[in-house]
């Protein structure tokens, strides 16, 4: 972890990854918020000024009116005008008739302003340092209702305009409170989007704890039940399981068949090492020594065939597991079987034991002869040891219309029990649990042959029926190209 | 002293029992399944039994139970290629005396066979030491007076046998069931010639003898 910088880290780190996008779209949401809120607070206070600037200039308006003695001209009362908005910066107006001339203003009037921008009733400007907005009212009438209008009564110009700083002052603190409060808002959100996802990656953790718990010596993974729940960790959990489960047994198979062969090479290594010791207990001719020697090499024998058939078993599975290569070849099937009897005639002969080989065609494989040769080797050999003396084996060969090859290996010797049958094809299981050396071998010929004969894609499988005898019979794919 | 050596393995046998009977001087029996294992356990007085677990037909732990339960005394060095303490303490606990893994040494072998005998005999001291007799059972060496004494194999072994049980008498019968294995023919004057061997040679030109016939019973090492 020394390696990684923290940037890393928290770029590698989906809680990490996932609370800066909540945060981040949170804080968008936010200012958004923020910036929606102002622009509609801005717009309904410029709206309720813009109504009360229009109400102030029609009251200005209201106060024209003509003269109660019927005289020509009009009259405005200017100490009815309503007091300013704001009092400290008091509003400006000018009332004029639409033919230009003014008619009058508020004291306070910038003389020289420039108050008459085109085309717009409302506008803003700055005067005294102060922010104003206006409004020009044309064509008002003038609004007194106790004489009908002359046809050619003039109409009223106006402008009235007001300090906003009020407004701005109004917008400043509503826009503080709505930015205070999605502030608020956001923090509130952003905690419990933390607190929420690290809820929600509880479960990760939890199953990340309880993997890394499992070793060599603990296979025990129980994932807890909200792992077991997350639909999203549902698919990991149990590859997981399924992941542990086979690493366990193959775990347990190598450490089964380190065992046995631990076990196993003890024996012959303390034959021999007796043997030299017996040798050296006290001083012996020389023709003793020769004999001893003797006795100590056929012992190595034993060791280094043992060694050999080890390693046999570990390339044939090797090879099945796919971790071999080799180049493969045309075989015809009977003759490995005949290669095979040939091997074990010696054995047979000794204990008259005939075996038959029939076959309905030829049947060719794509395979090394020598592995061929090697399962029936040791089919055979297993069938000739269980036979009684003078027993009778048969090999039968044939593809039974299918696209395998069917070798069947038949004897008549005792049978296997079958609670025996399911372990007969393990290492170095023997018939007898404390199995009996007098029929040799070390409890590897049929873990071999089976392990051959899968590594070519095909199977093998023993039924037996006690005091009738045993049927070993290997199925193997047959070549699409053979003729 | 006779052995029984129960194991399968027909060359290991072989070497066990030349070492028990070049080294240890032990008459020495084979069986080589455990079937025959307990049925010669059971029949001859083995002063040790030395017994492999996996065995044709009965397992070592198997006739170790039956053994036992049949009330057989005999000390049982059992010889395992299993290392784990549970199937030793198992072992232990189903009545053997000592186990050895395999592969082991012979020379332990027989020190642990000879340490067996001498527990089970009642002799802790592998220096057996009689009045002025004085017998090494390690080295096979006898010395009376101090001055050493040279017998030949079987005048040993009887020698020994006496001196494990001292003052008791043992029978010409016992005698003949611990010197000598199966192979053996078993007549009970040769054991008078080993007797008269022994006496010549250890008693002759001493003022007292220390082996003596009781007539009709047997022979005992006595003061």
């Amino acid at each position: 972890m020394g390696t990684l910088s923290e940037d890393s880290v928290l770029r590698n780190s989906i809680k990490a990854r996932l609370i800066a996008t909540v945060v981040l779209s949170q804080v968008l949401l936010a200012t958004g918020l923020i910036l929606v809120g102002i622009f509609y607070t801005k717009r309904g206070l410029r709206q309720a000024f813009d109504a009360a600037l229009h109400g102030r200039a029609m009251s200005v308006a209201a106060l024209v009116r003509y003269p109660e003695d019927n005289q020509s001209g009009l009259i405005f009362d200017k100490s009815l005008v309503p007091t300013s908005l704001d009092s400290e910066h008091p509003d400006l107006w000018e009332v004029g008739l639409s033919d230009g001339s003014v008619f009058d203003h508020s004291s306070n009037w910038p003389a020289g302003l420039a108050m008459k921008p085109d085309g717009r009733s409302y506008w803003n400007f700055v005067w005294d340092g102060r922010p104003y907005r206006a409004l020009l009212l044309r064509d008002v009438p003038i609004l007194d209702q106790e004489q009908p209008k002359p046809i050619s009564s003039p109409t009223l110009t106006l402008v009235y305009a007001a300090t906003t700083s009020e407004m701005q002052a109004q917008l400043r603190i509503a826009g503080m409170s709505i930015a205070a409060a999605s502030l608020f808002l956001l923090a509130a959100t952003v905690l419990l989007a933390v607190v929420g996802i690290r809820r929600g990656l509880a479960p990760l953790q939890d199953l990340a704890a309880r993997a890394a718990a499992v070793s060599t010596r603990n296979w025990e993974f129980q994932p807890s039940d909200a792992a077991i729940q997350t639909a999203e960790l549902i698919p990991l959990t149990s590859a997981m399981q399924t992941m542990l489960a086979g690493l366990h047994r193959s775990f347990a198979q190598q450490r089964e068949f380190l065992g046995n062969a631990a076990h196993e090479l003890k024996t012959p290594v303390a034959i021999l090492k007796s043997t030299l010791q017996s040798l050296l207990q006290k001083p012996r001719t020389s023709g003793e020594y020769q004999a001893g020697l003797q006795q100590a090499l056929e012992d190595m024998d034993r060791l280094e065939r043992l060694l050999q058939w080890m390693l046999r078993l570990t390339r044939a599975e090797q090879w099945a597991a796919g971790a071999l290569r080799r180049d493969l070849q045309l075989v015809e099937v009977s003759n490995t079987c005949i290669e095979a009897m040939e091997r074990l005639r010696p054995l047979a002969d000794s204990r008259h034991i005939n075996v038959e080989l029939s076959t309905d065609g030829a049947i060719c494989l794509r395979a090394d002869p020598e592995d061929l040769a090697l399962i029936w080797v040791n089919l055979l050999e297993n069938a000739i040891r269980h036979s009684p003396e003078g027993g009778k084996i048969d090999v039968t060969l044939n593809h039974d219309h299918r696209p395998c090859a069917l070798v069947c290996f038949e004897d008549r010797g005792s049978g296997i029990a079958a609670s025996e049958l399911p372990h007969v094809f393990e290492r170095f299981h023997r018939g007898d649990p404390s199995r009996s050396r007098e029929t040799g071998g070390f409890g590897l010929g049929l873990a071999i042959a089976k392990a051959l004969a899968e590594a070519y894609g095909g199977t093998i499988r023993a039924t037996s029926t006690v005091g009738q005898g045993t049927r070993m019979t290997v199925e193997l794919p047959m070549d699409p190209t053979c003729p | 002293m006779r052995v029984l050596v129960v194991e399968d393995e027909r060359r290991l046998a072989e070497n066990i029992a030349k070492s028990l009977r070049e080294s240890g001087g032990y008459a020495v029996d084979v069986a080589t399944d455990g079937e025959d294992g307990l049925f010669m356990a059971e029949s001859n007085p083995y002063d040790v039994i030395l017994l492999d677990l996996m065995l044709p037909h009965i397992d070592g732990f198997q006739l170790l139970q039956r053994f036992r339960g049949s009330g057989h005394r005999a000390p049982v060095l059992v010889l395992t290629a299993r290392e784990e303490k549970e199937s030793v303490v198992a072992l232990l606990n189903a009545g053997a005396d000592d186990y050895l893994t395999k592969p082991f040494d012979l020379g332990e072998l027989l020190a642990r066979t000879k340490a067996l005998i001498r527990r089970d005999k009642g002799q802790p001291s592998p220096l057996i030491t009689f009045n002025d007799l004085e017998i090494n059972t390690v080295e096979r060496a006898v010395r009376r007076c101090g001055s050493v004494v040279s017998l030949t194999a079987m005048e040993y072994r009887v020698l020994e046998y006496l001196a494990h049980r001292p003052g008791a008498v043992v029978s010409k019968t016992e005698l003949l069931e611990h010197l000598y294995d199966y192979n053996w023919e078993k007549f009970s004057n040769v054991i008078e010639v080993y007797i008269s061997g022994l006496r010549r040679k250890l008693d002759d030109g001493s003022s007292q003898q220390l082996i003596h016939t009781i007539r009709g019973h047997g022979y005992a090492l006595r003061g």
